[in-house]
């Protein structure tokens, strides 16, 4: 008797501190959701033009999946300790339902970051920069960005300048090739934002022009974006997974 | 004698040098913009037309096709070599006029020394501009050389350049944004979290399946505290009235 009530006892205090865990981790993943949604970064209007907003999804299920999991953890622990079938069958039940839309929200989240490949922007960049038909709000909003993006990074293009060189695009029709075979934002500039040395910029001396490509100031707060929902999701669902079958052991063990 | 001799002199005086020198594209430094759909960019010819300090150098730029039937005599800045009539009627023009002084030999180390050809957009249209050095019209491809001038006699020239063929830029619909595959991150989570959700649904099928049996309970069954409580009130009261009523 005494064998099995250390046993229960030993079983009980491991369940709560499990959803002790449990409710502080939903709390931190509901404060990382929170922050991506309120603060998107600078590539946010190039992710709109790609009229695929999974991974805003993906952060928004991440909110509300936190808030219950910190509400059930709570649950958890009282039924745990006041050994009730019926409490803990609640618990069990509403923690898979919590359990399946998080898996669905880490899901999306690592299928959408896969779909943001080079080419995608590349395609976008061609198409839209600089492009001249008026009263397109996300032209100018693509326009803007990539503006800043060449500016800040130092960088040229997606994967390079020979971009504009290798495809015709809607800056091209614009710009002719021989004054501007890349945008002027590719030059290397001077304090006043005009170009240290225009004729080396065109001709592609090393030291006039940025020659790397932005597409990795592009993927870098993107793969931060996606993989922090995903993985730390996937992280507190195994941990979940321990502790509810710790929870159906416990469940199955109590008389009734 | 002198009728042999000045009849020997004469070719002399009229033929042109065949210098030594073929035109390149610029190696040194390497250039991002060497070959644009519309411009190329030469070397200098450094220390090659030495010797012709009153000459005009021209740079000839002409479709590969016509690189052999053009005819030295063709003056520059005339109809038949004017830029704006190119590539038809007119198969090749003269461009780029300097003079030696503008190619000093040797060249200062560290100094890029280049010609853009087609760098000059503000003239193009402007035929009153036949010696503009405007974008190529199209991919080529081109030959080009170099020809000295004294006066409007053809003195020096050098050797045809190899065919330049110029960028054609694709159409950015050719671009495929087809899916490539999903990454090994992805597959992990998915997998591994269906596996994990399976056996959940699985524990909980078998949690209602076994609801109420004792197969699972056995000797871990474990009582609630409050019924071990009242267990040991009823002992308490069944011990006590014997007690009383002896």
């Amino acid at each position: 008797m005494a064998k099995s009530d250390d046993c229960v006892h030993i079983l009980q205090g491991l369940l709560v501190f499990g959803n002790v865990v449990i409710g502080m981790c939903g709390i931190a993943l509901t404060a990382e959701c929170i922050y991506f949604v309120s603060n998107p970064h600078g590539v946010y209007p190039l992710l709109k033009a790609t009229e695929n907003n999974d991974i805003y999804a993906a952060a928004w299920i991440g909110i509300f999946v936190g808030l219950a999991l910190f509400a059930l953890s709570i649950l958890g622990i009282i039924g745990v300790i006041k050994a009730s079938r019926t409490l803990l069958l609640v618990y069990i039940i509403l923690m898979l339902i919590t359990f399946a839309f998080e898996m669905a929200s880490c899901i999306t989240a690592a299928t959408h970051r896969d779909s943001l490949t080079p080419s995608l922007f590349l395609k976008q960049m061609l198409e839209r920069y600089q492009r001249s038909e008026p009263g397109n709000n996300s032209d100018n909003e693509i326009t803007k960005t990539w503006d800043e993006l060449m500016l800040q990074n130092h960088c040229c293009g997606v994967l390079g300048p020979s971009d504009w060189q290798e495809y015709t695009s809607a800056f091209r029709l614009t710009h002719n090739d021989a004054d501007y075979p890349w945008p002027r934002k590719c030059c290397v500039l001077d304090a006043q934002g005009l170009p240290v040395n225009l004729d080396g910029c065109k001709l592609g001396v090393p030291g006039y022009y940025n020659s790397n490509g932005c597409y990795d100031a592009i993927s870098g707060p993107v793969n931060t974006h996606a993989w922090g929902v995903a993985w730390f999701g996937f992280a507190i669902l195994c941990w979940t997974f321990c502790v509810l079958l710790g929870t159906m052991f416990y469940w199955s063990g109590i008389e009734y | 004698t002198m009728l042999p001799l000045l009849l020997l002199l004469l070719p002399a005086a009229h033929a042109i040098v065949e210098l030594q020198y073929k035109p390149v594209l610029t190696q040194t430094p390497p250039l991002e913009g060497l070959i644009t759909a519309s411009t190329f960019v030469l070397d200098q010819p450094r220390c090659v037309f030495g010797g012709y300090e009153n000459a005009d150098i021209w740079l000839v730029v002409a479709l590969d096709k016509a690189a052999s039937t053009f005819n030295n005599t063709a003056g520059p800045g005339t109809p038949e070599t004017a830029f704006q009539r190119f590539p038809d009627p007119v198969p090749a023009y003269m461009t780029l006029n300097a003079t030696l002084a503008n190619y000093p030999c040797p060249k200062p180390a560290g100094d890029i020394t280049v010609l853009r050809v087609g760098s000059e957009t503000s003239c193009a249209q402007d035929e009153a501009r036949p010696t503009c050095n405007g974008p190529l019209p199209g991919p080529g491809p081109y030959r080009v050389k170099f020809l000295a001038l004294e006066g409007s006699e053809p003195v020096a020239e050098t050797a045809w350049s190899e065919p330049i063929m110029l960028r054609t830029a694709k159409s950015p619909s050719s671009i495929s944004t087809a899916d490539r595959g999903h990454s090994a991150g992805m597959i992990a989570i998915t997998t591994i979290l269906s596996i994990l959700f399976a056996i959940l649904l699985a524990g909980l099928v078998a949690m209602l399946v076994f609801w109420g049996s004792d197969s699972c309970g056995g000797s871990s069954t474990f009582s609630k505290p409050e019924s071990v409580t009242v267990r040991r009130y009823n002992t308490h009261h069944v011990y006590d009235q014997p007690a009383a009523r002896l």
